[in-house]
């Protein structure tokens, strides 16, 4: 257990055995593919379905929704929280800043799987569809994000 | 000897929080996106990353580290709050 009553794999673990479709998005992607940034928070999106079983794998873990599904769903979005913070998108799809509708199963359907520690592993989106999720924010902090995963991108191939 | 560090104030912190998560129109937004990188800013990045990759070479090792930088930090910023 780490400090702070929070121990990320055990929450990485818990998702993983829900069966819920989750997506990590946000910065702890970017750096689970190789870009040195800070964050605290997790940002998750998961399968407009599947919140009632997220909720249900993290409540062992302190982790309370701040909406029920049923009002999440509307919103779009819902947040679990304890002493961390984990932003949950839950929505078929998002607009980007541009107005261009990204789909969850679209994104799902071409998700990579990274391991977080023996037999524990997490979804991403690919890299190019990480790089239109942080379209969705369009913070400043976004735009630079975008400018890194460009030059892994460009490192890639 | 250096000045002492001191923790910004509450406002402080919060002005700078507002600021950082504003989100952006499409062009402001476009244009930070599409700003194009000197040939050394770029050269930073990858060097940034290639050691990032080198030292934490799985992605389990790397969002280990990222949870104990903010481990780390929050002790930090506890701890200057404290000697407030």
């Amino acid at each position: 257990m780490e400090s702070g009553g929070f121990d990320h794999v055990e929450f990485f673990r818990a998702l993983e055995a829900s069966g819920a479709r989750v997506l990590l998005i946000g910065r702890q992607a970017l750096i689970a593919l190789g870009l040195p940034v800070n964050t605290k928070d997790y940002d998750l999106w998961i399968h407009v379905d599947d919140a009632a079983a997220v909720n249900q794998a993290t409540a062992p873990l302190g982790l309370v929704a701040n909406y029920t599904p049923e009002l999440a769903r509307p919103r779009g979005r819902y947040v679990l929280e304890n002493s961390e913070r984990v932003d949950v998108l839950v929505a078929r799809s998002v607009s980007t800043v541009d107005g261009v509708m990204v789909f969850f199963d679209d994104v799902w359907s071409r998700r990579e799987r990274v391991e977080i520690a023996p037999g524990v592993s997490v979804a991403l989106p690919c890299l190019d569809d990480l790089i239109v999720t942080k379209r969705f924010g369009a913070r400043g902090r976004d735009a630079d994000d975008i400018q890194m995963l460009e030059v892994l991108r460009s490192r890639r191939t | 000897m250096p000045p002492r560090f001191r923790m910004p104030s509450d406002e402080a912190v919060a002005e700078a929080r507002a600021l950082a998560e504003r989100r952006l129109s499409a062009e402001e937004f476009n244009a930070r996106v599409n700003a194009p990188l000197t040939e050394e800013e770029r050269a930073e990045m990858l060097s940034l990353i290639d050691w990032f990759m080198r030292r934490y070479p799985t992605p389990a090792a790397r969002l280990a580290q990222a949870r104990q930088s903010y481990l780390a930090a929050e002790r930090l910023r506890k701890a200057a709050r404290g000697s407030d």
